[in-house]
Formats: structure tokens, sequence, C-alpha cells
């Protein structure tokens, strides 16, 4: 990354550029740390006594608020109960020829055929497993969540609007508030309402409302000026310019925000059944897991994916057409549910009943373990493999992992000694020849490696960190990371937050490797890209529960499925940024590289892929993102760190604890975002984009 | 489209008009002009030191009622900012501006809404066309904000669309349309309330030359008839000497001069004027009458020259005459002589 930023005018190892200087200095703060280490151990183990007891602090003080507005929330929660109730009854009680008959119609009436055909089988085929009751349950929460979402999110971006003085502030929140892990969200929201569904709907509310708020201030800042001003000069009142004319000129960018809206709302009702206390499939999702009926399960984490690719595919279709079909066909499809449900009425059976697809769940189950019996010596050997030789050194380091039992001998001191002096030698080659900083980085890397991410030296981090952020960056940027980390620190949090950080780490690193690769593969390769497109479209509809259903299922619970699970959810940015970098370059510009003799492999590093860095980085930072977010649902299945506390803290409902851990995961995502993006910016200005 | 000297109220009057952008304009443009003692170009000078902008200096013109005022420069030149002010989109950091004799910078935010529902019309560069509504319901918005009732609207809708030859196109949206018949819904839009002050900012930049001529020859048609009171923003020389009764000169926010096609062309003030005029044939523009002289007892015998004939044409109809010729009025009278070497000259007076 450093090296990415070396300055032109780099001449040799004699003036350094800003990123050598950089990477010069963090290599000196780690030298002297693991030289120093058995003198003052505190310089890698940040001591506990020095820790402010921030969870603690937290706790207080929120409990003491939260006890203050609890009653008004009671009541709130007691009114929400009518609403949800209702909707319940309706959503469960409601015969189901009826639900499948104006789902079909709803989607004749936005996307004709496909649309009307995707409506009928799926929810065909949730009846056919039946978990109908439970999949309505969970409908009828996003019924109720969805409205208050949208109704908050566009409210704060009209006031983000009319308001610009607040517009920055309110970005900034939006930003922490979709960084902030969504079990955070939980634990004071279940100190407040108490156990029960209430927790669940308020939380995607809040969790499903920033999206909206975002694409309404997007929506409205990009309605064209021209525009804006002939309502003005219209004669328009400043309420009748914005609901006549600002918010309708804006609506493809707002159903887009409704569109997310929605995933995010149905995302966050499946994540709130881990408090319990509903009977929808997200609580069934994790009942079957928990006994490890894999066969129900996958059953249970279809319905969702179902229902996401249904709730997605309509509210993107309502977004991108203006086409509606014909109603009449979509009131025909109508009457045909009501007339099959009215016909039997008497007679329909108990949706609940329904067990057509049970052998199937059964076969899968049984083909499972046979699977499994037949090939879980070969899993257990990837599983394995990738543990001992891959994610264990890169958290406690080669100088830990390197035992007789797994890599054949002990790891020395001599070892380390020849590690570091090759390295040196490696680096002092790259220097010599104009790549100070390339060098410097070598050896850092290699000092990672050999030390390991979880116990790094907390100077070096804080150092790598500030360095990182004064490469991309500038002074201030290095101020906010060094800062936002010292917090973090001194939250008494730190070894935690440095395994969250190995855990993202190696998926990220994973994710930019193979995902790069494949979005390189699809941009050279249109085929490849026809077949890598429906499954990224379909990864990033599946809500993140779903995903760990299936790691599950072959390698159990530990830190490899986490792993997994977060690599999988994480890297389709990464694959889509990449091709779409490399795909984007100007037609000119390789009209102009071919015209000069390149071949289609030099046009591609010479040309496409440098153009492209930008908005791979910006891919990286989302990979980023979703790693983190993907971390804490994964603490579920096995992993330590922080996501551990966070869910630790919702099971003994420890509100300081809760907050602490998600503000240290923000801060940790926040950092490394603002770090991606700034040197995602200097690249685009390189570019002159 | 005679030059409209006009008696009484201008329909437009603008006083000394500063448009500055930056933080605490209003403040520092009051500092600056009473350091620099009123001394404009000073106080510019000393705002841009301090890091603002002035985007219009100290604009001073008036537009008479029927008459079609050009404000023209290059990008950047705060011609477009000029009509915001004016208009009110913008409000300006010091100045007056005065319609038919009303103060707008004191205006309330209600009389602002009531006069543009009532006297102004504007329409813009890229259309400003609403995507949401057909032809008919973009045109009929302005009826609709004055609260007119839906046939009543509808009815004066089709006029308009009407007289700027859409008919049969009332329920298209706009996006099914052409750059040239989108400009001329948002010319029936501007003009659906019957203004009696009508901006057009740039209105016809955006199209290819043979739809903008095509444009113009209909603009010039429809202010014939309506004799709006018109200020007109244009980037464009030949069009500004086209259409425009007066033309106002931009120059990084100033006006540089102010004057008829004929002057403008034939008594640049400045290098810059004279830049802009280089590539006009002079002789096209420029009217016999500018370089007329008193008639002293001459004949009305001659090639017949009159004094509304552009230099071009009169030259070529006395290439042969070497004394002055008489210039006649439109009644057929003497009202002057003019000196064929002073044609040629005027038509040579840019090269020196």
């Amino acid at each position: 990354m450093i090296a990415d930023s070396e300055l032109p005018t780099a001449r040799g190892g004699i003036a350094l550029s800003t990123g050598a200087t950089a990477a010069l200095i963090a290599l000196l703060t780690g030298a002297v740390c693991i030289a120093l280490t058995p003198l003052v151990p505190w310089l890698v183990k940040f001591p506990d006594a020095w820790a402010l007891p921030a969870a603690e602090w937290i706790g207080i003080s929120l409990t003491w608020f939260l006890d203050l507005i609890k009653p008004a929330m009671r009541v709130f929660s007691a009114l929400m109960a009518y609403p949800m109730d209702s909707a319940n009854t309706l959503f469960t009680g409601m015969p189901w020829p009826l639900m499948i008959g104006f789902v079909t119609a709803l989607g004749w009436y936005i996307g004709g055929l496909p649309m009307a055909a995707l409506g009928l089988v799926g929810l065909g085929f949730v009846l056919a497993t039946g978990y109908w009751l439970e999949g309505m349950a969970t409908l009828a929460l996003v019924a109720v969540s969805v409205p208050l979402a949208l109704f908050m999110g566009a409210a704060i971006g009209i006031l983000a609007n009319e308001f610009p003085r607040f517009k920055s502030a309110i970005q900034t929140v939006l930003d922490v508030m979709q960084t902030v892990p969504t079990f955070a969200y939980l634990t004071p929201l279940l100190f407040l309402f108490g156990f029960g569904p209430v927790v669940g709907l308020i939380a995607s509310a809040i969790y499903a409302a920033p999206p909206m708020a975002r694409n309404m201030i997007l929506g409205l800042e990009r309605v064209e000026s021209d525009i804006k001003e002939a309502a003005v000069m219209s004669g328009g009142t400043r309420l009748q310019q914005l609901f006549l004319i600002e918010i309708p000129s804006a609506k493809t960018q707002i159903m887009v925000g409704v569109n997310q809206c929605l995933m995010a709302a149905l995302s966050m009702v499946i994540i709130a059944a881990v408090i319990g206390g509903f009977k929808d499939i997200g609580w069934e999702v994790l009942l079957t897991m928990r006994k490890a009926y894999f066969g129900p399960s996958l059953m249970a984490g279809m319905v969702i994916v179902i229902f996401a690719m249904i709730i997605d595919r309509y509210s993107s279709k309502l977004a991108s057409d203006r086409i509606r079909h014909s109603l009449r066909v979509a009131v025909a499809i109508a009457m045909i549910g009501v007339i099959v449900a009215v016909a039997s009425w008497q007679s329909l059976p108990d949706p609940s009943a329904i067990t057509l697809l049970d052998p199937v769940s059964d076969w899968l189950d049984a083909g499972l373990t046979g699977f499994l019996r037949e090939n879980g010596a070969g899993l257990d050997g990837l599983k394995n493999g990738a543990m001992f030789y891959g994610l264990l050194p890169l958290k406690i380091g080669l100088d830990g992992a390197v035992l007789p039992f797994t890599w054949g001998f002990q790891w020395t001191g001599g070892m380390s000694t020849a590690l570091y002096a090759t390295a040196a030698a490696a680096g002092l080659a790259l220097a010599l020849r104009g790549k100070a900083t390339l060098g410097i980085v070598l050896v850092i890397v290699v000092g990672i490696i050999e030390t390991g991410l979880a116990e790094l030296p907390w100077p070096f981090v804080l150092v790598g960190a500030g360095a990182i952020g004064w490469v991309s960056g500038g002074r201030k940027l290095a101020t906010f990371a060094v800062v936002m980390l010292a917090l973090v620190l001194f939250s008494g949090l730190w070894e935690r937050a440095l395994l969250s950080l190995y855990m993202s780490g190696a998926a990220v690193f994973t994710c930019a490797i193979v995902g790069g690769g494949i979005g390189l593969l699809c941009a050279v390769s249109p085929l490849a890209w026809r077949f890598v497109l429906p499954i990224c479209d379909m990864l990033q509809t599946i809500p993140l529960f779903v995903f760990l259903i299936p790691v599950l299922m072959f390698f159990q619970i530990g830190e490899f499925s986490a792993f997994l699970a977060i690599c999988l959810y994480a890297i389709v940015p990464m694959i889509r940024y990449t091709r779409h970098g490399l795909i984007n370059t100007p037609e000119e510009m390789i009209e102009a590289a071919v015209s000069s003799g390149a071949t289609e492999w030099q046009t591609m590093v010479e040309v496409r892929a440098p153009y492209a860095a930008p908005t791979i980085l910006l891919g990286l930072n989302q990979t980023i993102l979703y790693a983190f977010a993907m971390l804490v649902i994964a603490a579920l299945i096995g992993t330590t760190g922080l996501g551990q506390s966070i869910y630790g803290a919702l099971a003994q409902a420890d509100v300081g604890l809760g907050i602490a851990s998600g503000a240290a995961m923000a801060i940790l995502a926040l950092v490394a975002d603002r770090l991606v993006q700034g040197f995602a910016e200097e690249r685009r200005q390189a570019l002159g984009l | 489209m005679t030059s409209q000297t006009g008696s009484g109220e201008p329909a437009i009057s603008c006083r000394n008009v500063w448009q500055v952008f930056g933080p605490n304009a209003k403040t520092k443009l009051a500092d600056a002009l009473a350091k620099a003692g009123g001394d404009s170009d000073a106080a510019a000078r000393d705002l841009r030191d301090q890091g603002l902008i002035p985007a219009v200096q100290d604009a001073t013109f008036d537009v008479h009622p029927g008459e079609l005022f050009v404000i023209m420069g290059l990008s950047g030149s705060g011609k477009s900012t000029i009509v915001r002010c004016i208009s009110q989109l913008l409000q300006a950091t010091g100045g007056e501006i005065l319609i038919e004799g009303e103060n707008l910078v004191d205006a309330s935010k209600a009389r602002l809404i009531e006069l543009r529902r009532r006297k102004l019309g504007m329409v813009f560069q890229h259309f400003g066309l609403f995507p949401h509504m057909t032809v008919t319901e973009n045109v009929a918005f302005p009826l609709k904000m004055q609260g007119q009732g839906k046939a009543e609207r509808m009815k004066r809708a089709l006029e308009v669309i009407d007289l700027v030859g859409l008919k049969g196109r009332e329920d298209s949206f706009p996006r099914e349309m052409s750059g040239g018949q989108r400009q001329r819904v948002g010319i029936a839009r501007s003009l659906a309330v019957n203004p009696d002050i009508w901006f057009l900012d740039e209105p016809f930049s955006a199209l290819d030359p043979l739809i903008r001529r095509q444009l113009q020859d209909e603009f010039i048609n429809i202010q014939a008839t309506l004799k709006k009171s018109i200020v007109f923003i244009t980037h464009d020389i030949a069009e500004a000497l086209k259409i425009a009764d007066r033309i106002a000169i931009m120059r990084d926010g100033k006006i540089v001069q102010i004057g008829t096609p004929t002057e403008i062309v034939l008594k640049p003030v400045d290098d810059y004027v004279r830049e802009f005029s280089k590539d006009v044939v002079k002789g096209r523009h420029a009217k016999v009458a500018s370089v007329m002289k008193p008639a002293e007892g001459v004949n009305s015998s001659g090639p017949g020259l009159r004094q509304d004939m552009t230099l071009e044409a009169a030259l070529a109809s006395c290439i042969s005459h070497y004394d002055p010729v008489p210039v006649l009025c439109g009644e057929g009278h003497v009202v002057g002589v003019v000196d064929p070497a002073d044609l040629a000259a005027a038509l040579q007076a840019e090269e020196t």
C-alpha cells in the first residue's frame, strides 16, 4: 500500500519519499519494541492496569440514561405491539392461496411474467418446506419496520437537504451507524424494551433507516439545478418545490434507497432472531443449526434467501422500470387466489403440516452425513492445513505457530535471526535499486509474520497506522488514526481488537487476492462474468446469517468456518469493483495503447490497471467494511475478539461491554475505511479524475 | 426590432449590483468598498486577494419596456450569475434591483413568489423540464402554482404549446423529445403565465447549429408579437447581434460595454470587445445610419440608400459613386448623406 504512493521524486536511498520515511519510522518503532521486549514487557502487552474501565463507565452512564427513558420506551413498545400484532395476525392468519395470489399479482404488475413466476414459485417453495408460518411472522416484522425506517430515513434525508449546515454532521452519523455492528444495536435495545419481537422491530427500523436517508440526500442533491430553479421561477413555495418537483425528480435514486432499506430490514430482522421470543424463520435457522439438523437448517435458510430475492427483485424492478404491466391481468391473478382461498376455506391444509420437502431435507441430511463420513479426512486436512500453515502463524506468529507437532520442527531464535537477516538483505537490495519504500515494507511484513498480528507491540500498531494515515491523507488523517486507535487501546479492549484485526485482516487479504483474480478473469473473459455475475448477485442478496449454514455443515464450529463465512460474504465487492474498474477504461486510452503496439496483456498492465486503481481500492474498502460486518455475525460460530464480546454482552445484557465493543469495532472499521479512501482519493487526484 | 429608448420607468433597473461568493461576503464587500473609496476595480481586487469571488462587479444598467437586452460574455464572466440576481434565484450581495420600480432586494419571500407567479418567466440552458410530467403538465405547472383550476390551465397550456409549435406532442414526456423540442417546452412553460419580464439563460446554447438558428428565428417572431421586456444571456456574438436591441458585454464580472449591435461592432471600447467582433462580418450588422452625415441640400436622386440598410448592402449599391450619396428614411425623404469612402472605412475600421 505504501509502495503505491511512492513519489516520482524518490531517488535511490538518499532522498526518501514520504512513503519511505513513514515506512522507515514504523520499521524502527517495531524494531525497538522487539529489541526492548525482554527489558520492558509492557511495550508488547499493554498493561491492564493502564487501561481505563471504559466498558464499566459506559455501562454505568448508559444504564443511568437508559433507565431514565425506559418508562417512555416501554410505553412506546406497548404501542408498537398493536401494529405488530395486527401485522402478525394478518400475515400468518391469511389463507396461503390468498397471499400467493397477491404476491404473484403484484409481481405481474411491476415486472410481468418473470416477476410473477418468481413470486409464485418462490412462495410455493416456502409453502412446501412447511416453514410458511415462521416465514410470514418474519415478513410481518419487516412489514411494520420498513415503513418506520422509510419514514425516518426520508425525514432525515430531507432535513439534511433543507439545512445544509447539518448535512455533514448527519452524514457522519449515518457513516458511523452503518459501521456499528448489527449485534451492538441489540444490547441497549434489549435493555430498553425487554425480550420480545419489539426489539427486533426497532433494531431493524434503526438499521434500515440510514440507507434510505443516504439515497434521499444523494437523490435530492443530484436533481439538476435547472430543474430546481425552474420550480422556483414557477412561483412554487418551498414545500411545493420539494414535494411536487424535487422528490419526484429524484424518484429513481429514492427507489434505490427503498430497495436497500428493505434488504437491510430483512437482514436485521433475521439477525435479531438470536434474542428469540418470536417464532420466526431466523429463530428456526438458529435452532436447527444449534442442533446440527443441517437439512432443515438449509431449508429454512432457503426460505430466507427466497424472501430476500423476491423483495430485492421486486423493489429494484420498481426502481429501474417505468413500464407497468396490465393491471387487469394482475387483478385476475389476485382473483384466482381469492377464489381458491374461498373455495377451499374449510379444507385448506394447515401450512405447518405440509411436509412435501421433508424427504428432500432428510435426503440432504443423510447425503451430508455420508459425504462427511467419506471426505471427512480431506475436509479436516483442508481445515487443519489452513489453520496451521495460514491462520495460526498470522495470528501468533511463526515463532509461536511453528511446532514439531505441526510443522515438524521447533522455531528457534536462530531461525528468527536468519529470517530477519534475509529480509533485511532483500530489502536493502530493493532500496539500492531505487525501491526504498518497497524494501522497507518487505521487512515490516516479514516482521509481522514472524511476530503474529495478535501479538504485535502496541506502539508499533499506533505508529504504523499513523504512518499509513500520513501517506494516504496527510497529517489530519494520521492524527485521526492514532487518536482513534489510542481510544481502543485505553478502553481495555486492545487484545480483542487485535484478534478481530487478525481475523478480518486474514479474510480481507484472501478476498483481495482471490476476488481480485476473479475480477481480472471476468474483465478478460465475458464468458466467466456470465457465470460469476449471478453468483455475486445471489451472495449480495442473502442475509448475512445464512452464510453460516453451509460453512457449518462442512467445517463445524471454529475459526476456519468463521473465516470462510467472512470471505464468502466479503469477496463480492472486490470482484465487482475490480472488473468494473478494468472494464471501464475509456475507449480512447485503449485505442491509443493498441495503436502504440501494446499487446492485450500490456494494455491490461500498463493502461487498464493503473486507471482502475482508484476503483479497485474502493472495492477493497467495501470488502473491509463487509468483513467487519460479517465478523460479528461469525462470532456465533467461533471467532474470538470483539465480535465475541458483543455477542457475549448480548447474552448477559451487559450494556457497557456491548456498546464499548461495538464502538471499538466501529472504530477499527472507520480507521480502515478512511485509510483506504485516502489512498483511493490520492490515486484519483493523480489521475485527474 | 427597433431600439426603444422609451421614456418613463425602465422595466428592469440594476444599480451597482454586486454578487460576491465566499464567507461573510456582505460585510467584506462593504469593507472593501469603504476602503477603496468607491473604486469598484480596487474593491474587487481587494476581495479577490481575500479569497472571495466577485462574480458580478458593480453592474448598472436599465432594460426598457419591450426591449431585448442581451448580456454576453465568455463562460465564467458572470453573465449567468447576473440574471440569477435579477430573478432572485441568488440574493445579490450589494446594490439595488428594481423591477418596474419595486426594489426586489427588500422584497419578502411571499412577494417574490407572487412576482414569479404573475410577472416573471425564465428559460434555462438545460431546459429544466420536470422529468415526471408530460409536456402539458410541465407547461401548466406555473399556472397550477397560481392556483388556477385544471380546465382553465389546460386551456392556456394548449394555447402556448401551439404558439411554440408543439401541437400533437402534448402528452409526451421530456425524455421522449429532442433537445430542440425540449427547449420549446421550456419556452412555452415560461410564457404560460404571460409574464411581462422574460429571462432567457443561454436558451439555445445546448442545441445543434441548425436547430439553434430555427429557434432563434421563431423566438424573434414570438417577441415581435409579444413585446416582452427581455434579459437574454448568450456567449455567441452572432446570436447576440442577430436578436439584440442592446448588448452588454461582460468580462470577469464587470460590464465593459453596453451598446446597440452597431456600436459594439463599429466602436468596441477595448481589445476584449474587439476580439469578440473580429470574426463578425461587420457589414452585415452595422446600419447605414451609423455612418450617415447631416444632409446639406442634396436632391433625392441616387442609388436609393435607406438608413436601415446594412453597410454591406449599401456599399454594394453605391460602389460606383465617389460623391456623398443621399440616404432616405422609410417614407422616402432625405435624412442625410453617406460618403462611400466612409462606408468602406467603417468596414475596415477594425483592421487597424
